[in-house]
Parts: C-alpha cells; structure tokens; sequence
C-alpha cells in the first residue's frame, strides 16, 4: 500500500564516528574516519577481531545503555517532542543481541575477579530481545503499542517499513523507531566461524573484499504521519518502502542479483518513485563476496547506464546489524543536511563481475529522492525511498 | 487501570473481527493437538521422532526452537486443505520472547570455553530468531512478509495485532500466527529471564510450546474468529487484572456484540495467562465464566498465551474465548475469540 505522507520528525545515531549523528556526519564527510581497531571492551574476549567500537572510558554494560539513552535523548531533541508527544508515540526496536551483553559482561567479570579458579558456564539473565522496548518506554514513559523485530541485519529497516505501514493505516500516530547492537562476543565469534570477516578492513564493492567487520551502534529515527509544522520541519519525507523474505537461502540473496532486483523495483513502485528520479543510493555493501555481488548485480538491473552515485558506509562504522537500518538512516540524513552525498570508504579496485565502483567523493546533495537498502540472514530484505525536499 | 486501556486510542490498540481458519499446538508433551503427561524434570523433549513424522525428513542441523517452530505450525496447516492455500499470500508472523536459547547457549558456551571452544557456525547462523521462520517459510514455500516478534510475555498479542494489520493493509491474503518459547536450561533462570517473583504468578511448572494460528480468508470454512486484540499501557499489577474490574471488562466483552449474540454463547471461557495469580476464580464462575488453566498443559513461557489459545479453539465449540495476561512492568492484554 502507498505509505502516504511520513514525515521523518528526529534521528539520531551514536557510532564509532561519534556520540551523535551531526558529529558523525561531519567527521564522514570531512573524512575524518579511522579504520576498525582492536577491540578495547573488557568483555570481549578475543584481541583478534578489528571492530568499530564506540568511543568510552568505563564498563562496557554501561556503555552500551548509555548510547541507548544518548540516541533517544538527541532524536527526540531534534524533533522537538514533547512529553505528551512521547507518550502517545509508538516503539520499535530492531536489535539481534537485545541486552545479552549483560550476560557476556557478568561472566567476564566473574572469570577477572577469581583468577586461576575454574570458570562456572555462562548463564542467560536477559529477557529476550524485547526487554530493550521495556527499559526504553519505563525510562521515558512510552505508553504506545512495543514491538520489537529480531531479524538479523534487517531488524531496524524492517521495523521502519512495518511502522510506515502501520502511519499508513493510522493505526498509531508516531513511531519511534531504535536500532540497538552492541558489540557481542556472540557475533565477533559467530561472524568468525563463518569465515565473513575481513581481517584488514571492510571493503564494500570492492574487487578485493574478503568481509564484513562489525561496528556497535544505537539509533532512533521518529516518523510521523501528519503535516504539522513540527512534523515536517526536517524536510525529509518517508516515500515508501517494501520489505521482503526470500527462502532460498539462509545466508545468500542470489549472487545473480534477481532477487534485489525485484525488491528493489518494488520499492520503487511502492514509493511511486521512478528509477531516473533517484539521486543516490545508500547500498547494504556488507563487503563480503555474496552480499556485494547480489546487490551490484541487482542495482545494475533495475538501474542499467542511469545508475545513480552508490554509497556504503560500513567501511568507517562497520556493519551494526539489527541497528543498520536505523543508524545508517540517520547518518545519512544529517550528511544530507550538511548539503553531501559522503563518498564510500575502503574501495580500490573494481569487481569486473559488478561492474562499477561505487562512489569516491562527496556530491552535493540535491532535493529528490535517495535509496536504501539492506539483506540479512534469513532472506530478509528491505528498501525503502527517503524524499528530500 | 482499566481507565488507561479505555483512555487509549481505539485504532491503535484493537482489532476487527478475524476469521481463524485453522489452529495447531504442541505443549512440551510433543504431541500435535493434544495434551499429554509431561513433567518439568524430563525437559528438554527431544522432538526428532516429530519432525520425522511431520515433516517428512530429520532436521539434523537445526535445534528444538526450529523444529517446535515447524512442527507446531504444520500442526495447524495440516489441518487446511492444499487448495485452501493454493495461490495465497501468506504471511508468517512469529512471536518468541526468548528466542533460539536452545542454540544460543551452546555457542556462546563454546567461545567461552576456557581452553578454547569450537563455536559452530551451524548453530550461530541457526541462532538467529528469523531462522526458524526461515526454515517455516521453506517447508511450506512461502515467501514475502515473513516477521519475527518479540515483545517478552506478549510477543504472541502484538504478533497477532500485527498480522491484523497486514491483513487489512492486503499485502497477504492470510496469515499464519504463532508463538514459540523454549526451556531455558535451568529452571531458575528460566524463572528469572520471564521474571517470576514468588506468589505473583500462577502455580504450573515452566514448559516450552508451540501454539499457532491460521487467520483470514472471509466467507471461508473456519473455526472461530478473533474478536479483539487490546494492548494497553497503564501500570496494571497482579491485583488489579485480578480484580472485579477485569470481570466487568469481560463481561462487556462478551456482551459487546462484535460479530456474535449472546444467544450464540454456550460457554464464557477465561483463558488466565501466567501473571493472573490471585483471580476470584469463584466470582468468575458465579457470573457464569468457566476458566481453562492451560498452563497445567503446556506450562509457563513467554509465549504461553499462543498455545493456550489454540488449545480452546480446537478444544471448545460456541465458545467466546478471553485470553489475559500482563507483562512485568505491566501493559496488558486481552485477546478475545468465539468458536463456531
């Protein structure tokens, strides 16, 4: 169904660029990037994995509901909401990990404290990936519908869609949408085990891409369905977005790039956008072998010789997962709203089997209409059009 | 409390009426459709010969989640005919407030293994929650809206609610609706994760179940319609969902004439979730209300409420059905239901 008139009225994204998504967005677009490092957290056992860690002195359970609190606080400041607004708003969360960080940092901290004694196995305490939405609506008083999507790597896209729907329907009034990852053992080792990690960077389109490398992140992106002056005071508009999932393959989305294809044209004409109109897309471009080549190959079906400018951005905030959608999201629009398109980081040779390198600089950033895509485990798919105007 | 669920906005809280097509469960005794003997001590089930005989084929790399997952489900779609389904848009909607523990635990185990483990990339792609929707929407080739929802002891409600909207939206013609918890090792944490504080939730063991529903279709074959799906904020307690207030709500409920008369009603039917400890259970029955403790059956998990509820759906004819339960931090639901 068309989604109608949603506004995007706040965002916010705290990443390894930095505990804002304004501040990333400059130090993106200044090229003020580093690449992922070792990872620092005290909970994470393994010093090999390079990873984008958030900036933070202190303990990394802390951390990682302080980012929570940092990302909200800065979305509903920037769409100026007030306390009767939040209240009546909706919550969804995409998160994979939930809080099972707490799980990982307790058994850490019990193996630190009594060394050389015999570690008990680790137990589960956390309840689940919803226990996120329950912490966020007690701490700010949320009295709307919770729900939460645990979905792999499209959990906070395919919440965004889900809640565009639902604005469309005028089931709920405004949705505040969080994606929240933070860095797990859990995923460190279990992207390792499938061999999907990059040891030096995470190269998206590259022809020399070996992997993903993963980055934390918490995120929130409002959206509303009205035209108040409020609401539509960021100028960016939801068009339309389609979610999809696929069961041929648990971990692949069809190197021939049919698939995305035809879940791109989709969202397209979900959007009631043309191909012609787009300015630039906001690729997945996890930088592995798969990932990359489906998506080029499915870009450059639906968009042919008009391919417009193709960005990732997990060369400087890694791959966050169920946030991915929200943050990167937010990222982009506050890169829009400095006036660029940012380049795309980490590329140096192009794969003859995509057939085009994706974009090397900053492009001034006209009112239109912009893509975004994501793929995660389980088929998943999502895309959707923002509108500048 | 009730102030705060009638407060809410309507449109945003409840559902029209729905046809169900079809329900199908497995309580931790792993028979389809029935209750069986089962104790708390002998969990985890091991499902093998199950999905074996459901599926037609051993699911050799995937853990009990996955195969409850299925196997509660095809125990509702066996019950449709293939032309039923035949050039439908189905949509799969799974609710789970846990998650793949059964496969989360090992692997997180193995990287913590002291001497160093062997975590299984198997079991950490298996990990993921959509995994088993994945494997769901294989089995039965079904592709599209395919979602997995969680939202702690009302994952099953807010999937429901959800489906509701797909419905209406027309991005499917039907939608298969379930929810699917399973046994965290020890039963202490077990308790611990859902929350459960001494004499503030209903005497049953913990179980694990897999409770689905089959929605949609009008004017088709069917077996019972979803009247309403209300969630509400509000800071409702153990006491206040137990209290005459509750009774009173469902009272007008059953008498709010959403697609049934009350001449239909042969039985009023309360469906207790876990957190509705102190019920007057004697003021229940002398207003007429029969109570189904089907925690008895499938025991205590997040998503209780979905198996429960297709239970007394096959369970119960001209029937009007009310499932309530509240989180922990107290938003309640109410999910009410008549059988032909």
């Amino acid at each position: 169904m068309k989604q109608g008139n949603i506004h995007i009225r706040g965002w916010s994204a705290v990443t390894a660029l930095g505990w804002g998504a304004s501040e990333g967005a400059r130090r993106l677009i200044a090229g003020d990037v580093r690449p992922a490092g070792v990872c620092g957290s005290s909970h994470l056992v393994n010093r090999e994995f390079k990873a984008f860690e958030v900036p933070y002195d202190g303990n990394p359970l802390e951390k990682s509901l302080k980012m929570l609190d940092a990302s909200i606080t800065e979305a509903f400041e920037r769409g100026g909401l007030s306390a009767s607004e939040i209240a009546e708003s909706a919550l969804l969360v995409g998160t994979t990990g939930g809080i099972f960080i707490r799980n990982e940092y307790e058994f850490t901290e019990s193996v630190r404290r009594n060394p050389g004694k015999e570690s008990p196995p680790i137990v589960c305490r956390n309840r689940g990936p919803g226990e996120v939405a329950d912490v966020i609506a007690g701490k700010y008083g949320i009295r709307g519908l919770l729900m939460t999507f645990s979905m792999a790597c499209v959990s906070s896209s395919h919440a965004l869609v889900v809640a565009a729907d639902l604005l469309a329907q005028k089931r709920i009034k405004r949705a505040v949408v969080v994606g929240f990852e933070p860095l797990l053992n859990l995923t460190l080792q279990g992207f390792a085990s499938l061999l999907l990690y990059d040891p030096d960077e995470c190269r998206p389109f590259c022809n020399r891409r070996m992997g993903m490398q993963i980055g934390e992140a918490a995120s929130c992106v409002i959206l509303e369905e009205n035209d108040s002056a409020a609401a539509g005071k960021s100028g960016f508009v939801f068009a339309g977005g389609h979610l999809y999932n696929d069961n041929s393959s648990l971990t692949s989305a069809g190197t021939d790039g049919e698939m995305v294809r035809g879940v791109v044209s989709r969202t397209l004409l979900k959007a009631g956008t043309d191909p012609g109109e787009i300015i630039a897309v906001k690729a997945h471009g996890t930088g592995t072998r798969d990932n990359d080549l489906s998506e080029g190959r499915g870009l450059a079906k639906v968009f042919g010789e008009g391919l417009p400018p193709v960005v990732s951005l997990k060369g400087v905030i890694g791959h966050t997962l169920g946030a991915a959608g929200t943050v990167e999201t937010a990222l982009w629009l506050s890169c829009l709203e400095e006036g660029v398109i940012p380049k795309s980081f980490c590329f140096a040779e192009t794969d003859p089997e995509i057939g085009f390198a994706p974009s090397q600089e900053n492009l001034p950033a006209a009112d239109g209409s912009y893509l975004f895509t994501f793929f995660g485990f389980g088929g998943t798919c999502t895309g959707y059009v923002v509108t500048k105007r | 409390m009730l102030k705060n669920m009638h407060r809410a906005n309507e449109k945003d809280k409840t559902v029209n009426s729905l046809p169900i097509r079809a329900a199908g469960y497995l309580g931790p005794a792993l028979i389809p459709n029935a209750d069986g003997i089962w104790e708390e001590q002998k969990l985890p089930a091991n499902p093998d010969e199950l999905v074996q005989k459901m599926m037609g084929q051993p699911m050799r790399r995937a853990g009990r989640f996955i195969k409850l997952v299925c196997c509660g489900a095809l125990a509702c779609m066996s019950r449709v005919s293939e032309e039923a389904l035949s050039g439908r848009k189905i949509g799969i909607f799974l609710a789970t407030g846990l998650g793949n523990i059964d496969e989360i635990l090992p692997f997180i185990t193995q990287v913590f293994k002291h001497d160093g483990g062997f975590p299984s990339p198997n079991q950490f792609a298996n990990s993921v929650s959509n995994s088993a929707a994945f494997f769901l929407a294989k089995f039965c080739g079904i592709k599209g809206v395919i979602l997995t929802v969680s939202q702690e002891e009302l994952s099953f409600e807010s999937a429901l609610w959800l489906a509701q909207s797909y419905l209406e939206n027309g991005e499917i013609d039907l939608a298969l609706v379930g929810g699917c918890d399973v046994f965290t090792p020890s039963v202490e944490d077990y308790r611990e994760r859902l929350n459960l504080i001494p004499g503030r939730y209903r005497s049953a063991p913990m179980g694990e179940a897999s409770g689905w529903l089959l929605l949609g279709g009008d004017g088709e074959e069917k077996i019972g319609d979803i009247l309403s799906v209300e969630i509400s904020s509000g800071s409702a307690n153990a006491e206040s969902l137990s209290s005459d207030d509750f009774l009173k709500r469902c009272e007008k409920l059953a008498a709010g004439g959403k697609g049934i008369s009350e001449d239909d009603i042969i039985n009023k039917v309360l469906l207790p979730g876990f957190r509705l400890a102190n019920l007057d259970e004697a003021s229940w029955r002398n207003s007429g209300w029969d109570m189904d403790d089907y925690l008895v059956q499938c025991g205590i998990s997040s998503t209780a409420s979905a198996c429960g509820l297709a239970r007394a759906l096959l369970s119960r004819q001209g029937a009007f059905l009310v499932h309530g339960n509240f989180s922990s931090s107290g938003r309640q639901a109410l999910i009410a239901a008549s059988t032909e």
